[in-house]
């Protein structure tokens, strides 16, 4: 198996004013491709700035990270984002559809931003992946006609659209009740295993964590614990979950 | 490609659904634009016209396309005159055949007209002086033994007439006595109106009447004061090419000055506002106000002082009521006013004492009832007038012209800044002007010749006073001496009073002093091109020549459209600037508010440049809708206006459309102009937010909702 993700002694610092922040405080991590990762942590753990690495929305202050074989460091500010476009997909909490489009337009968009795919050949992969995901009523909907769960469905669909080797996930199910937030991992889930996408998702619901075929935790910014998911992790994550205020 | 398309669409299709969400920021910045695009098309469409058709005026009246006078010259030429009558200091062109052959020799030029322009202060004869004149006249035929009974009635009438008017100067002074200290008047004047009124005076009239109209002339005739300055600008020029040339100016009354005659022609303007009557002049106005702009008496200030002008100033009609008239207009206005007020001032005072409800019918009786009895105009046409000018080197110089009539300007009757323009032929001008004219020069050697005769006749004289037997020699049989000197001393006045009003060889016209001279071209559109080709057959000839064109001959008034223009195109940066302001900042606000939008196209690979040509084209498409939307209002009111034409309110207003009203046309430049102007400030105004919007981190995207 192939290291999708290659996190060497990673650091983040961000600047509040004269203050400087550390984010992440020398993480390394590889991730192989099919996993299906979660990394989980309390709020402030530096889960997010993890994720922006990895998604090459950010870079690290120092250390390497490496997406797809290809270290983020060098790239310029474009050739990150063709990288976003063509590597990866992106899942937020908050869902983050395009307001004025309706969910075909949404799912379709990063195909649009890519433009290699014909009219036909873009329709026939949108519409499929809004069978997938049980939508296909709902093309011509605008996102603010759809349930919290109806457009976590669109966003995963636009995340895969694109045909990614990896998705991330920024808390898929904070903004959700738990039986949605259920059926969307279990979505997530089957993808992962039918299309063999990569996915990492971040977390601090333990429920969510069980999931996760693989799991890093952290901790002030940094890894507390990797290892696969197994009863102590469970338990870990009860406790980790418990301790969280 | 057809990628490259759908992401455009994609682009369109955000921005446009961006702009629907938000439509009332879309209306007020769309709303801005258009209203700006809308002031530019209307604007520039309505000076476009105002500036055409002045140009046409000005180009049609005096200016000609082009004017040439000499490059020595202090002063530019100002063909409009401006307000002042100081003549410019234009150095004279000494010889127009040769500057119109120069002139001439460019292709694009049709037409070379020879002008002077000059004013002077000319009195118009008051009232008194002219009924004296003809009592005068009465008197010399009477004392050359006329009988005629028509002329005694005449003569009696004449001067019943004079004693009218100097018992309205007594009540004039006596009125001044009460305001003024009696001892402010001079006592004399008071004692020669009192003299000249008394029954004395006029018994004795009649037994030595030259004595008496002497003492008139003299004493009498400069206290009264109706005698009025008469400001009169003129060209000088030949009359023919003028009207001919200028196909604006048309004859109103009389007649053209005709060829090879010196004559003077009246603006009407003038003519109206300066030589009428001055009672009927404010009736016309009051009338004209009433009738085209609806105004009433009770309700507009400058017609009540009109109103109040013309029923206080009465004088002016009681001095040229002689006793018939003064039995006439009594009777007729007793009748009028059902009153049996004796006293024809307080009669006049009271009719001419209009209101809305009696005005019509007081003006169409004035016309129909009194003014045939008036002397309406104190210059008749077909009167000679005799027009005082200083010339360049300061002395006076005075020409008696015959008044052939009246012209005006199609398009300027109205405008007291190009209807003040009178006309006369070039002989005369130059004469006045102080240059030498053939007429003048053979006028000088007569005059040397006639002294050199006149020393010789002297001799004759002392001959004949000194030796009998040499005069019998010296002189042709036959003719009495006496006779002879007599004779020799009529031609001498003869010769030094000047006819003007006989012909001049035309030729004069086609030589001699210019001092300026207007050009006319064949395609006006190569104006610029024509006056550096002028100015440069000027420089190979070695004549001093500067060419101008129309709008800065025409000085102020020239430049009144490019000061509009400047001031629309203030007023429309000021417009612009503003909508900048607020679209910039709907703009921003608009950005910031989809921070988050942003960051999440640029974290699912939205390149920046997408979001750039996603925010311009926002702008760009509100520009774009709303400036032609504000582009096809203003070209569909201009189309309208177009078509019913506006009204030019008042006299000003007149002079600028050229007429009683303006047809704007709609020119392709100014819309294309409009949204132009529009696109460019959609697009500078959406720099800035571009540039935040731009900065954007896809980041922003993994923030967690507040």
């Amino acid at each position: 198996m192939t290291a999708i993700v290659s996190i060497q002694n990673a650091t983040k610092d961000y600047r509040l004013g004269k203050v400087v922040v550390p984010a992440l405080r020398g993480v390394s991590l590889e991730v192989m491709q099919g996993e299906f990762l979660s990394i989980a942590g309390p709020s402030g753990s530096g889960k997010t700035t993890l994720l922006n690495l990895i998604g090459c929305v950010d870079t690290a202050t120092t250390g390497s990270v490496e997406v797809a074989g290809r270290n983020t460091a060098q790239l310029s500010e474009r050739e990150l984002t063709r990288l976003r476009l063509n590597t990866i997909g992106f899942i937020f909490q908050s869902f983050n559809l395009v307001g004025v489009l309706d969910v075909y337009r949404n799912v379709e968009l990063p195909l649009l931003l890519q433009h290699t795919l014909s009219a036909a050949d873009r329709r026939k992969r949108v519409l499929a992946l809004l069978e997938r995901v049980g939508l296909s009523d709902h093309s011509r909907h605008r996102p603010n006609e759809l349930s919290g769960g109806q457009r976590q469905r669109v966003a995963i669909a636009r995340a895969l659209v694109t045909r990614p080797v990896l998705v991330l996930a920024d808390e898929p199910t904070a903004n959700l009740d738990s039986v949605t937030g259920q059926n969307i991992l279990d979505l997530m889930k089957e993808l992962n295993r039918t299309e063999k996408t990569t996915f990492i998702f971040s977390t601090h619901d333990a429920r969510v964590m069980a999931h996760a075929s693989s799991l890093v935790r952290l901790a002030d910014g940094k890894l507390a614990e990797t290892g696969s998911v197994g009863p102590s992790i469970h338990e870990a994550a009860e406790s980790g979950a418990g301790a969280a205020p | 490609m057809t990628g490259l398309f759908d992401t455009l669409s994609v682009v369109v299709q955000i921005a446009f659904r961006n702009l629907f969400a938000n439509r009332w920021k879309t209306l007020i910045v769309g709303g801005i634009i258009g209203f700006g695009a809308f002031l530019v098309v209307m604007g520039a469409s309505l000076l476009d016209s105002v500036d055409h058709s002045m140009s046409r005026s000005i180009i049609g009246s005096v200016a000609g396309n082009i004017q040439v006078y000499s490059s020595e010259s202090k002063d530019d030429l100002d063909v409009m005159g401006g307000f002042s009558f100081d003549a410019n200091s234009i150095e004279p062109l000494t010889d127009f055949d040769r500057v119109r052959r120069v002139v001439m020799s460019v292709p694009n030029v049709a037409q070379v007209v020879p002008m002077g322009i000059n004013g002077s202060l000319t009195l118009s004869g008051n009232t008194v002086d002219q009924a004296l004149a003809k009592l005068r006249q009465s008197v010399t035929q009477r004392e050359q033994g006329g009988t005629d009974p028509a002329l005694t009635q005449a003569y009696d009438d004449q001067k019943d007439h004079v004693r009218q008017i100097i018992s309205v100067l007594q009540g004039d002074t006596e009125n001044a006595k009460k305001l003024h200290d009696a001892q402010a008047l001079a006592s004399d004047d008071l004692g020669s109106v009192t003299k000249a009124a008394s029954t004395e005076f006029w018994s004795s009239f009649d037994r030595d009447p030259l004595d008496h109209l002497e003492f008139l002339e003299n004493r009498i005739a400069p206290l009264a004061t109706d005698a009025d300055m008469l400001f009169l600008r003129y060209v000088g020029t030949d009359p023919k090419v003028f009207s001919r040339s200028f196909d604006r100016m048309t004859i109103v009354e009389g007649q053209a000055i005709p060829e090879g005659q010196r004559g003077f022609l009246f603006s009407k303007y003038v003519y109206e506002e300066q030589v009428k009557l001055k009672t009927a002049r404010n009736l016309d106005k009051i009338h004209e106000a009433r009738t085209n702009r609806g105004v009433t008496i009770a309700k507009d200030d400058e017609l009540k002082r009109l109103v109040r002008e013309a029923s206080t100033q009465v004088k002016e009609l009681l001095l040229e009521l002689d006793a018939p008239k003064t039995r006439l207009f009594l009777s007729k206005l007793q009748s009028e006013l059902h009153s049996t007020e004796g006293d024809v001032g307080k009669l006049l005072s009271q009719f001419l004492n209009t209101t809305d409800d009696n005005f019509d019918e007081r003006y169409a009786f004035f016309y129909r009832e009194l003014a045939p009895s008036l002397e309406l105009y104190r210059v008749r046409i077909g009167d000679t007038l005799t027009i005082k000018a200083f010339t360049r080197s300061g002395y006076v110089q005075s020409a008696n012209l015959k008044v052939y009539g009246t012209f005006a300007f199609k398009g300027l009757e109205k405008s007291p800044q190009a209807g003040t323009m009178n006309m006369m032929d070039l002989v005369s001008f130059r004469e006045l002007y102080g240059f030498m004219t053939d007429d003048r020069a053979k006028e000088i050697a007569a005059m040397r010749a006639t002294s050199g005769a006149k020393e010789v006749t002297r001799e004759n004289a002392e001959n004949e006073l000194f030796g009998n037997a040499a005069a019998g020699v010296a002189l042709p049989s036959g003719a009495s001496p006496s006779e002879d000197l007599n004779t020799e001393l009529s031609d001498l006045a003869g010769t030094h009073k000047r006819d003007e009003t006989a012909a001049y060889d035309p030729g004069q016209l086609e030589q001699g002093v210019i001092l300026n001279a207007a050009v006319l071209l064949k395609d006006d559109t190569q104006l610029d091109q024509t006056i550096t080709a002028i100015e440069a057959a000027g420089k190979k000839d070695g004549l001093p020549l500067k060419a101008i064109s129309w709008q800065k001959a025409a000085g102020l008034i020239g430049q009144f459209t490019t000061l509009m223009r400047v001031v629309l195109y203030t007023a429309v940066l000021i417009i612009f600037v503003v909508a900048l302001v607020i679209i910039n900042n709907a703009l921003v606000m608009a950005t910031l508010e989809r921070v988050r939008e942003i960051g999440t196209l640029r974290a699912v690979g939205a390149q920046r440049r997408f979001i750039l040509a996603m925010l311009v084209l926002e702008s760009v498409a509100v520009g774009l809708v709303f400036g032609a939307a504000g582009t096809v209002i203003g070209a569909a009111l201009v189309a309208v206006l177009g078509h019913v034409g506006i009204a030019a309110g008042n006299d000003v207003l007149m002079f600028f459309f050229s007429g009683p009203r303006l047809y704007p046309a709609l020119a392709s430049h100014n819309l294309v102009a409009a949204l132009v102007i529009v696109l460019l400030v959609s697009v500078i105004s959406s720099v800035y937010p571009a540039w935040i919007a731009m900065r954007i981190s896809p980041r922003e995207a993994m923030q967690s909702e507040e």
